[in-house]
Parts: C-alpha cells; sequence; structure tokens
C-alpha cells in the first residue's frame, strides 16, 4: 500500500461506457420500447371494452350470450337497457313501464338489494336464481333439478306460455313448495311434468308480474331457436316498451356479499408479490453481470496415444479375428523365446520351436501346435492359446535362467541394443 | 454500471412498507421501487470513475512451469474521487491464479494501491491477460461502475526441464570418461591426453613402451612400471537436435504429450553436451522449422532452448521429413549427431521418416529417439478375460511395429534409442555419453 509514480494516463478501457453501449443498442431498445407501447395501445384499444363472454351477456353474441334475443326485442320496438347496478335497473325501470331481466351471473346480490328489487314496480323475470333469490324475490318457489323429457304442455293460463306450445327437453325445473304459501301468494307453474316440476313459475302481484325461469338455455343463442324458447322469451320479455336488462356487476358486491378470493386476501398481497417478482429480476441482473470479458483458455492438441491400439483390439473382437490376433501373440512370443534361447534375431521358427522342446522336455509337435499350427475355434479357446503361450514362455525362461525370479510381464529384447557392442 | 446484492436485499426489504402501508400499498410499492433505483441510480454516479485509473504491471518475464511468480498490478487514481473497486485480473485459467481472482482495494484521489497475486502456471507457452476489470462501487454499495481495462501482460511458461535431476550422474560419467581412463580406443580423431600407470582390465595396445622405459619404479628399484596413454573425447563436436512437433507428437503418453518428452530429453542432451564442450543446434519441426536454437554457447544454451521451446504446441499436421535435410545442413556444414525425437509408431506414419534417413544418414550420425508407451507393454501381458487378450493382442501388434521400424532404421544406417516418458532423457543422454566414449561422435 504505497503511492506509486505511476504514470499519469489513464488505462485505454476496453469496454464501452453507459451511454454508448445504450447508443450501441438503440435499435433493439427503440424495438423493444415500440413493442411494448403497441401492445399496451391494442389492450386499451380492445380489451377494456369488451366484456368477453359473460353468460346472457346483452351484447354477447358468442353461443351462451342472449345478443339474438336483444336484437329481435329492439327490432319490435322494445328498449333494451343493459344495466350493471341495482341503482341504475331501478332507475331505468322505474322511469316508464318496464320489465325487468335479472340475471346474477356472478352471484353478487345480497338479501338487501334483492329486496328492493323485489318491490319495484315493473315485471320482474328472474333467470337461473340462487336458492337465496328464490327465497326473497319468490317465496315458496323451489328448484327441482333437471326435467326429464320435452315439456309439451303449458298448462297454465300464462299467456306467453301458451304462445309457446311447447319446450325442449333437458330444462331446469322449479316446484312449488308444498306448505301452499306460495299458492296463496298467487303463483302458478307452466310446463309442468308429472311430477309437478315446471319450467316456469310466475304470479301476477301488486307490483307487476313476477316470473321464474331457472335455465338460461331458454335465452341462450345457441339454444333460443329451440321449440318454443324463442316464443316464451320474446313473449315474456317484449311484454313492455322498455326492458331493463340487469346483471348485477361489480357495483354491487359490496362486504356483506360472499367474498371473492381477492376480497379476502389482504390488500397488500398483490404489491407484495409484484415486489417479489421485481426483487427476483434484479437479483437475476445482479448474478448475470458479468465480471468483465471472457477469457480463452488456448488449449493445445492432445491425443490420448493408447486409442490406436484399443481400437485395433475391437477390431480383432468384433471381426472374429482370432487366428490374426493370436499371431500377434505368437510372434512377439516367438521373438522373445529367440532372445531367451540365444539363438539370434535371424532364427527360423523351427529352430525356435526345437530349442524350445530340448529346453522344456515338451514334444516338438505340441509347442509347434501352440505357436504356429493351432486355429482357435473360439473365444474361449483363443484366451486358453494365449496363456498356454505365456506358460511355455515362462517354462523356457525358467529353464535357461534359474536364477531369473521376474515373471514374464515384459523382459523383452532390450529395445536399445549398445552401440558399444558393436565396435 | 452494475446492481449489487445489497441494491436486491433493499429491494426485498420493501415489503416491510408495502404490508404496513395498508390501503395505498400499491403506491408504496412504486414508491419503494423508485426510491431504491432512485438511490441506486445516485450511487452509482457518485462512484469514483474505474476510468480514471492508471495501471501499471510488474510481472518478471519468464517462469518455469510448476513454480510460482508474483503479478504485481499497481493501480494510481486520477481522479478526483475515491475509488473503492473489486479488481479481476483477466489471465486465463491455466496462468493458475492461487486464490480469488477478485481484490478489493480503495484508493482514494491522487494515491495508488498495489494488488499482488501469486500465479502457479500449469500450461507451457505464453500465458496472457488482455485486461483488468475495475467494479467500482458507490458509498452506499448499492450499485457500481464497471469498466475493462487494457493492461497487456504476458508470462512466458518455459517447460520444466525435470529431468536435470539426471544431470549431475550424468556429468560425472563425462568427467570419467575425460582422460581419467583409457576407455577411448585409438584411431581417427582421438586426442593425446596424458600418461598414467597401467591398471588391470587396460586394453594393452594403449601401453606406451617408450613412457614406460622413462619411468622407475621407485619402490622396487630397477623396475619399470608400464605406463598407459590416455585419450580424451573429442571436443567442439556438433550435435543437431530434431523434434518432431507434427501431429504424432501430440499424443498423450503416460499424461505427458510426447512433445514435452521430446524437449525434456533435449534440454538433458543440450546440458550434458554443453558441458562436455559440443555445439548444440536444436530445431523444432513439422512442416517448417517452429522453434529453432543456433550458434549458441555455454550457459545461454538452456536459457535459450527453454525460450524457444515455450511457445512450441504440437499440430495436426503430418511432418514433411523430405525438407528435413536441407535444414540440417544450413545449421551445420560438417559430421554431426543428428537426434530425431519423432515416435516409431507404425510403417504408414514413419515412411516419410524412414526416406529421408539414408539421405541424412550419409553425412551425419543418425539417432531417432523414440517414446514408448509404458501402457503397451502392460497391456500384452494382461490375460484377464478375453478382452484383455484382443488387447493384449493389439499392444503386441504396436509393439511389433515398433521393433520392426526400429529395425528399419538401423538398417538404414540410423540407431535407435526407444523408452517410456520418463526414462528416454536419461536414456538418450547415456547414448550420447557412449557415443563421445567410443568415439564416434
Amino acid at each position: 500500500m504505497s503511492p506509486t509514480t505511476a504514470a499519469a494516463r489513464p488505462a485505454e478501457a476496453v469496454s464501452p461506457t453507459f451511454a454508448a453501449s445504450l447508443r450501441r443498442r438503440r435499435v433493439w431498445i427503440g424495438l423493444a420500447a415500440l413493442l411494448v407501447v403497441a401492445a399496451v395501445g391494442l389492450f386499451a384499444v380492445q380489451g377494456g371494452s369488451r366484456p368477453e363472454g359473460v353468460p346472457l351477456g346483452a351484447d354477447n353474441a358468442a353461443p351462451a350470450g342472449a345478443r339474438a334475443l336483444v336484437e329481435v326485442l329492439r327490432d319490435h320496438g322494445v328498449e333494451v337497457v343493459p344495466v350493471d347496478s341495482l341503482d341504475d335497473a331501478l332507475t331505468a325501470a322505474e322511469a316508464r313501464e318496464s320489465t325487468v331481466l335479472l340475471h346474477d351471473v356472478g352471484l353478487v346480490l345480497d338479501d338487501e338489494r334483492r329486496e328492493r328489487l323485489a318491490e319495484v314496480d315493473a315485471d320482474l323475470v328472474v333467470v337461473d336464481p340462487t336458492v337465496g333469490a328464490l327465497a326473497d324475490l319468490a317465496p315458496g318457489v323451489r328448484l327441482a333439478g333437471t326435467a326429464d323429457g320435452p315439456l309439451q304442455d303449458a298448462g297454465c293460463e300464462f299467456s306467453p306460455a301458451v304462445q309457446a306450445g311447447e319446450l325442449p327437453d333437458g330444462l331446469a325445473t322449479l316446484s312449488l313448495d308444498a306448505e301452499a304459501e306460495a299458492e296463496a301468494d298467487g303463483w302458478t307453474t307452466c310446463f309442468a311434468d308429472a311430477d309437478d316440476r315446471a319450467a316456469v313459475a310466475t304470479m301476477l302481484g301488486s307490483d307487476g308480474r313476477r316470473s321464474v325461469v331457472p335455465s338460461t338455455e331458454l335465452f341462450a343463442n345457441e339454444s333460443i331457436d329451440r321449440d318454443g324458447s324463442a316464443a316464451l322469451a320474446i313473449g315474456m320479455l317484449g311484454a313492455h316498451e322498455r326492458l331493463v336488462w340487469y346483471q348485477p356487476g361489480l357495483d354491487d358486491a359490496d362486504a356483506a356479499a360472499a367474498p371473492t378470493t381477492s376480497e379476502l386476501a389482504p390488500d397488500w398481497v398483490s404489491p407484495v408479490v409484484i415486489l417479489l417478482i421485481v426483487t427476483t429480476v434484479a437479483a437475476a441482473i445482479v448474478a448475470g453481470r458479468r465480471f468483465g470479458p471472457l477469457v480463452v483458455e488456448p488449449l493445445p492438441v492432445e491425443v490420448p496415444a493408447a486409442e490406436t491400439s484399443l481400437g485395433r483390439a475391437r477390431l480383432y473382437e468384433r471381426s472374429g479375428g482370432r487366428t490374426h490376433a493370436l499371431d500377434q501373440l505368437r510372434m512377439g512370443a516367438i521373438g522373445r523365446l529367440a532372445g531367451l534361447l540365444r539363438l539370434g534375431r535371424r532364427a527360423t521358427v523351427a529352430e525356435v520351436v526345437g530349442s524350445a522342446a530340448a529346453a522344456t522336455g515338451r514334444a516338438p509337435a505340441e509347442i509347434e501346435a501352440l505357436l504356429v499350427a493351432r486355429a482357435p475355434q473360439s473365444d474361449t479357446e483363443f484366451a486358453e492359446l494365449a496363456r498356454a503361450i505365456d506358460a511355455l514362455e515362462a517354462e523356457v525362461r525358467r529353464a535357461t535362467r534359474p536364477d531369473d525370479v521376474r515373471r514374464s510381464t515384459a523382459p523383452r529384447p532390450d529395445p536399445n541394443p549398445s552401440q558399444e557392442d558393436r565396435r | 454500471m452494475a446492481l449489487t446484492v445489497r441494491f436486491v436485499v433493499l429491494l426485498a426489504l420493501g415489503i416491510v412498507p408495502v404490508v404496513l402501508a395498508g390501503d395505498a400499498a400499491w403506491w408504496m410499492l412504486l414508491g419503494w421501487v423508485a426510491l431504491v433505483a432512485a438511490l441506486a441510480g445516485l450511487d452509482a454516479a457518485l462512484a469514483g470513475s474505474p476510468r480514471a485509473l492508471a495501471l501499471e504491471r510488474r510481472l518478471p518475464d519468464r517462469v518455469r512451469l510448476g513454480e510460482p511468480v508474483v503479478s504485481t498490478l499497481v493501480l494510481s487514481n486520477i481522479g478526483s474521487r475515491r475509488v473503492r473497486a473489486t479488481v479481476r485480473d483477466g489471465w486465463p485459467p491455466s496462468a493458475g491464479l492461487v486464490g480469488d481472482n477478485r481484490a478489493r482495494v480503495m484508493v482514494p484521489p491522487g494515491e495508488g494501491r498495489r494488488i499482488e497475486t501469486t500465479l502457479v502456471p500449469w500450461r507451457r507457452g505464453d500465458r496472457t491477460s488482455e485486461a483488468v476489470t475495475v467494479r467500482s462501487t458507490g458509498l452506499l454499495g448499492l450499485a457500481a461502475r464497471q469498466a475493462t481495462l487494457a493492461a497487456p501482460g504476458r508470462l512466458r511458461v518455459l517447460p520444466p526441464f525435470r529431468s536435470r535431476k539426471h544431470l549431475p550422474s550424468r556429468l560425472a560419467r563425462l568427467r570419467e570418461l575425460d582422460g581419467a581412463t583409457p576407455v577411448a580406443i585409438r584411431g581417427r580423431g582421438t586426442e593425446f591426453d596424458s600418461l598414467r600407470e597401467y591398471v588391470d582390465g587396460d586394453d594393452v595396445r594403449s601401453i606406451d613402451w617408450r613412457a614406460t622405459a622413462r619411468r622407475n619404479d621407485p619402490a622396487v628399484p630397477g623396475a619399470q612400471r608400464l605406463m598407459v596413454r590416455t585419450w580424451r573425447p573429442e571436443r567442439d563436436r556438433r550435435i543437431v537436435i530434431v523434434a518432431d512437433a507434427s501431429r504424432t507428437a501430440a499424443a498423450r503418453i503416460a499424461d505427458e504429450p510426447r512433445l514435452d518428452t521430446a524437449f525434456e530429453a533435449s534440454l538433458l542432451l543440450a546440458a550434458l553436451a554443453g558441458h562436455a564442450g559440443d555445439r548444440v543446434d536444436f530445431l523444432a519441426w513439422d512442416r517448417r522449422a517452429r522453434a529453432r536454437v543456433h550458434g549458441v554457447t555455454g550457459p545461454k544454451l538452456t536459457v535459450r532452448l527453454v525460450d524457444a521451446m515455450a511457445g512450441v504446441e504440437a499440430e495436426l499436421i503430418e511432418a514433411d521429413w523430405a525438407g528435413l535435410p536441407a535444414q540440417v545442413r544450413s545449421l551445420t556444414a560438417s559430421r554431426s549427431l543428428v537426434v530425431v525425437l519423432t515416435p516409431l509408431d507404425s510403417p504408414g506414419a514413419s515412411r516419410g521418416l524412414l526416406a529421408m534417413l539414408p539421405q541424412l544418414a550419409r553425412d551425419h550420425l543418425v539417432l531417432v529417439a523414440s517414446v514408448l508407451d509404458p501402457a503397451l507393454a502392460t497391456a500384452s501381458a494382461d490375460r484377464e478375460d478375453v478382452a484383455a487378450v484382443y488387447r493384449a493382442a493389439a499392444a503386441e501388434r504396436a509393439l511389433l511395429d515398433h521393433d520392426r521400424l526400429a529395425a528399419a532404421v538401423r538398417r538404414l544406417g540410423g540407431d535407435v534409442v526407444a523408452a517410456a516418458p520418463a526414462d528416454l532423457p536419461p536414456a538418450l543422454a547415456d547414448r550420447y555419453l557412449a557415443l563421445k566414449a567410443a568415439g564416434r561422435l
């Protein structure tokens, strides 16, 4: 740690500055920005305006929507007013003589609001109600499951039902309470099957007609053309010059309503999740920032030397070249035997065989078979022959050099015969 | 610009205010992220610029492979702000940097600091570091400015010359040769050295009768003592060492490339021959001279040799042996010992060498030094199972090939030294001593 007298010139930087790297990537940064702007714009134009796929939505042309019915009603001069809050619905209904359709898709209406709606001074058609809604809006009427077959007979005085004539099968049904409370209020059912389960329940009260239809199929785009569905729907909803199409929305939801997951969770959950995502991204950036450029390690060429020999061994093995492989061992052994028996480099095989036989006392024919003649028929025989040749070599070594106890590994002929001997 | 772990931790700590904020959680989130980002930006902006550093390297030029060397990097701050930085020097892995390659320094303006690191290179050749990367962290430690500064450094890693352990014993034998014994025969080119008393085993032909006649035995009056002439080996012989740097030298035997073994053998031979007063030229050859040392004598020879060898690596090309005689001619005009360090592996690969050999052997004494794979001898004795016997057959075949090639070289007038990598340098040195003793140089 000492001050030094280094050159006062700053070292030349190899990496670009932050601004320079921004400038260099400006095309990509521009493209990315353009993409983001385009995505945001597209979302603003399209995504925000369309309440996608609400069942029985007045504007929904999807199979589950009810736009077909709404358009037909409009063609007949009925003013259809889609609303999503109770206050709007009441205001619209009370301004003129109206019919109010209630379809509580999100199950958001609470008891208090349903009671306010029950007192509206207009016809009320309740589609697909919950048990709670039935208790408030049509006391004494119960849900009764799915009808067994087509409902062919209206069986009541309610004129839209009479006009409809026949309804498709598989509709949800209602039944009247056996306590007769409902009948006392004037509720009647239409399209009842053998078990008194009906597709429509209706009552003419002091404020206006109250009807309950438990199935949405009668209004939906995909099924309104089946049997008398359209006639029933138009008859019920087109009775007055205004139809308030009320599907309760967010404005009707409050703390008293059934809480959703997002309402149950505290306010900070979503921000914390976002914060964790941001933190993760920041951690990734920190971990991914390279400390300077990669350094190249120039690797020298290196070849494992034993490859050739191993490759040749596998070739022998795969092609079954036993005789050829054995010949290599035999040639090596003959060379070594010639050295052991002091026969010189030019000794013939016959001389080696003869000398070996003499040294070991074995039959020359046996040694010749071992060193020359026998061709192995199987791998086992090949290995046996190889071991037998080894044994012969060891025997000759013992016979010629009894004092030399080293085994047969590789006292090969000295690869470096000294030049001194030659002078 | 770089962010730090502290930045991430601070960002994560935002959970506390966001949870406590209640209704305003979203705003708190936005505010926190903006605050942390602004702090980081400010921190980076106020950090001392790494570009205001002057660098100076202090590094020895050369080091033997496997020996440690201290690399010093001096950072001088010529900017106006204090630089707290982490510094990384761009050495490749084979430079063998000991410890962590991240040094933390604090350099006040106008001062300098030294960073010392130890390198133990584990690969031969030039190890270079092009640049030094400096990450200057701000006061808060949230963000840093990073720059890579040019600071070229080069460390030449020399061959290890491990075989020098064999040198003292060979030098001792060289001195024994030198006029001490009459092993050298009379003949062309031998030089008279001295007279000494006859001992049992001396060649009777080297008895000098005239000297004997002049010399009376002091112990036994009137008797003579037999005197012999001794001869000192010739000096100023020429030796040309040719190391094959082609693809065959790339083979790794006993965890050492053949080329490195060749260098070890060359260095030992050159050191020995230098002491014996012979002149040594060196050539690393494949299709061209990859390294060449000519006309250097004395202690500088080894230095020049290791320097020339340092940068040579084997390449995957075939050696052009036909061009070698001309190269040898350009190094020496007189009769020399030409040592060719190349493997005698397979007849196909050695055909070029065998074709060239007679031409070289006509003018020079040629010695082919070849590395033998000890794994082959082990494999040829293995009879463990059938696969092992096949391997033994293949190994035997390789050894037979080698023997056959060695015989061919001898027939063509050359001589062969073959040994395992660890044994080749002393074997070559011994052969040189034998040739010298025999007066064949």
